[in-house]
């Protein structure tokens, strides 16, 4: 059967709001998420080796790099966690209006980058 | 019910689950990811992480599949290369899942 249904236009004709702005960046974490766990995946796999074969991936962990890229996936769930919260409150029926969407969109934004900072003092047992 | 409804529902329950489990594995990952092998090991052999993070990686793709699948629907218009898509993508979101989970249950420091 032939699908006529329409193909969504490109993001670029759009002119750029708070809740495009995290409608785009959700979809964007959830694909940066799926991929991170595709490689811890790998890195639990990677278990079976032994002790000896770790020894890299211990070096690396440990490096600036390893750590940015933890506290970079904080950030990315963090986001997701956040955003997927104002999609379920949104299913329910609420904050639909302009504004709401605009203080929900911004509560995300803000909010992931604090939610990160809490995460990893928690994480770090600081608090 | 119709299809797309139940699509939508179930991709709803998923994420009514995943918001504790990824809050409960990020709060983990960031305490553990830098620490010794012996220390990982018992991280991910020992329970509750042990079921905790096997739901976590069952709901985290099948949650995924559908959401990619709704981005295929958006972008994809040719039929042949959408479906392709769509099984390529559910059967990594079979089997990445399940290796790891066997993997967890065989794992012992």
């Amino acid at each position: 059967m032939e699908n006529n249904n329409p193909l969504s236009p490109h993001i670029q004709i759009y002119r750029w709001h708070i809740s495009s702005l995290v409608s785009i960046s959700h979809r964007i974490t959830g694909i940066i998420n799926i991929v991170a766990i595709t490689i811890i995946c790998f890195w639990i796999a990677s278990l079976l080796l032994g002790e000896n074969s770790y020894e890299f991936t211990k070096v690396f962990l440990n490096s600036i790099l390893g750590k940015f890229i933890i506290l970079g996936l904080t950030w990315s769930f963090s986001f997701q966690i956040l955003s997927e919260i104002r999609h379920l409150i949104m299913d329910l029926g609420y904050g639909f209006e302009l504004k709401v969407t605009k203080i929900t969109g911004l509560i995300v934004i803000i909010g992931s980058f604090f939610l990160t900072i809490l995460i990893y003092l928690i994480g770090k047992q600081f608090i | 019910m119709n299809n797309v409804t139940k699509k939508w529902l179930l991709m709803r329950v998923s994420s009514v689950v995943l918001i504790p489990l990824m809050t409960w594995f990020i709060l983990n990952l960031v305490s553990v990811f830098n620490k010794d092998y012996v220390d990982i090991v018992n991280f991910f052999s020992n329970q509750p992480s042990k079921i905790l993070v096997s739901l976590l990686l069952v709901f985290a793709y099948f949650f995924s599949a559908l959401s990619i699948s709704e981005v295929f629907e958006d972008y994809i218009q040719d039929e042949k290369i959408k479906n392709v898509a769509n099984k390529t993508l559910n059967i990594f979101a079979i089997i990445i899942p399940l290796i790891t989970i066997i993997i967890i249950f065989i794992l012992n420091t």
